[in-house]
């Protein structure tokens, strides 16, 4: 999109321009504008990047670290020291091995969306997501290059799509999740199909598939044995967490439970989506929806075990509300969307940016990234465990 | 919940000095009968904490019907050499504790602090109290 700039413009760039979007001035002599062909003449160009708070009238004027915030709307706050964080951007702060307490329980924001929005919405994901069986990148591979007899702990398992992966693999595996619904779905049939090659199990592995192995677990205190797994993964789990204390947590409880020479395969959400995505993140902690059909609700409501889509419950209650009107009243903080007879609840995601897993992955001793990747809109890092240590 | 599961869960209410392996009480148990994969279970053998796993067969046993045939008093798992030469009866019956048999409904109790977690459709719930963390 090219924009005319006459002589005494001023731009101003927010929101997307300011944080998603790149802008240039093309390298060439002359522009054409309506038709006009206008020459390049001298272009002066005075660029406010960030405002800060004047200095006192006593205080000397020092060199001024780079101050960025990384939310919409944008929060300056503290300006951070110098030495602690040359390239780190606000909001992330420096955090001492033993988190600070109150990171350890579920915050508000957490329990109501996204816990309970898993619980809910267990059955329609499972359906539509877990058994269409598209994993996320490079996970195959991951889980491929694992020598046989592993045992990998999958943290933030959901539904257990990557457990017919991990078992063709010739690994075992070990799910966790806070979500018993969605645990309940793992049991109920093989999630997903994996790769095409893991698609038929041999008769020995059935058995693991259809009994996987599974408990209710928060990721913040995992109930494993310290060094017992040799990999883990954990992906599309840690944008789900609304701490940086969380964050942190989590990539050191993966950390203890793998064993030294261990990998771990974390991935999240990336707030840079590609150019064709569907998603459009307008900041980094976000709420993003989630349309629920009144059938899958039901099945929960119903109390029906298998999660099968109940048929013969009314479309309209006696006082004509519809059923999703009444299922929508039943979850704090879900809407109803009366045109699409649908639920939506928010799910609460916080999008990172290039670079920030693996400063959280800094922050966690012992730690060696090994590699970072970038795609279709995920960020993926891969970390080995070199040593462990009380925390 | 598999017994080749129970060997890497551990309890971690704040202030546990060792919470594994957990103590395992039945309420019901399932016993099933899956085909041996003899590399697998070779692969997996040395990760086996042994000593915890011998504690959960002797606890859970009086429960399986058939009753569980015997696995070795000490057995050091963690040589994949030596784990080659055990023999197929061994293995067997090592193939049977870890794999075929379930704790369905039951508790799994920290040795530390008594704290109980419950177990319901085989699924344990390990999920800590606010003043547990």
């Amino acid at each position: 999109k090219l924009v005319y700039l006459p002589p005494r413009s001023l731009v101003l760039l927010s929101r997307d321009a300011r944080y998603n979007w790149e802008h240039m001035i093309v390298n060439r002599t002359t522009d054409t504008v309506n038709g006009n062909i206008i020459p390049r003449d001298l272009r002066v160009s005075l660029t406010l990047r960030t405002a800060l708070t004047a200095p006192q009238a006593n205080e000397i004027a020092g060199p001024l670290p780079r101050v960025e915030s990384t939310i919409f709307p944008p929060r300056w706050g503290q300006i951070p020291e110098t030495s602690a964080c040359s390239n780190r951007e606000m909001g992330i702060s420096t955090h001492s091995s033993a988190t600070d307490r109150s990171d350890l329980i579920t915050p508000e924001t957490e329990s109501k969306h996204v816990h309970a929005v898993y619980d809910a919405i267990a059955t329609q994901w499972h359906h539509t997501r877990g058994k269409r069986g598209v994993l996320w990148p490079g996970a195959t591979q991951f889980l491929e290059n694992l020598p046989p007899g592993s045992i990998v702990a999958d943290i933030g398992c959901g539904d257990g799509k990557y457990f017919s992966s991990i078992i063709g693999c010739g690994s075992y595996v070990i799910g966790t999740d806070i979500s018993l619904p969605l645990l309940k779905t793992a049991s109920s049939g093989s999630g997903g199909e994996g790769g095409p090659q893991h698609q038929q199990l041999s008769i020995e592995k059935e058995t693991l598939s259809t009994r996987p192995a599974v408990a209710v677990a928060d990721c913040i205190h995992l109930p494993l044995r310290t060094g017992s797994c040799d990999a883990a993964i954990c992906i599309a789990v840690m944008h789900h967490l609304s701490t940086v204390g969380r964050r942190i947590r989590c990539i050191a409880e993966l950390a203890r439970v793998v064993k030294v020479g261990g990998v771990i395969n974390i991935q999240a959400w990336a707030l840079e989506q590609e150019n064709d995505s569907k998603r459009k993140f307008h900041g980094t902690d976000v709420l993003v929806p989630f349309n629920a059909q009144p059938k899958y609700l039901q099945a929960v409501n119903n109390h029906e075990g298998n999660g099968t889509p109940s048929k013969d419950a009314p479309a309209v209650d006696a006082k004509g509300k519809g059923v999703a009107q009444m299922l929508s009243e039943n979850y704090d903080g879900a809407e109803f969307d009366s045109k699409k007879n649908l639920v939506i609840f928010q799910r609460y995601c916080h999008m990172y940016r290039q670079g920030e897993l693996e400063e959280l992955v800094a922050e966690v001793p012992g730690l060696e990234l090994m590699e970072s990747a970038y795609e279709k809109g995920n960020h993926v890092v891969l970390v080995a465990v070199r040593e462990h240590f009380d925390l | 919940m598999r017994l080749l599961t129970h060997n890497f869960l551990r309890s971690n209410v704040k202030g546990t000095e060792n919470g594994y392996p957990l103590n395992i009480e039945v309420t019901t148990i399932n016993c099933e009968d899956s085909p041996l994969d003899k590399s697998f279970l070779l692969n997996l053998l040395p990760k086996v904490n042994y000593p915890a796993l011998r504690t959960a067969v002797q606890q859970i046993s009086q429960h399986c019907v058939p009753p569980l045939k015997e696995i070795p008093e000490q057995l050091d798992v963690s040589d994949k050499e030596s784990n080659q030469n055990l023999d197929h009866e061994t293995l067997k019956n090592l193939h049977r504790v870890l794999f075929d048999v379930y704790l369905i409904e039951g508790w799994l109790v920290c040795p530390d602090t008594g704290r109980k977690f419950p177990v319901k459709d085989g699924i344990p719930n390990m999920i800590l109290h606010e003043d547990e963390i």
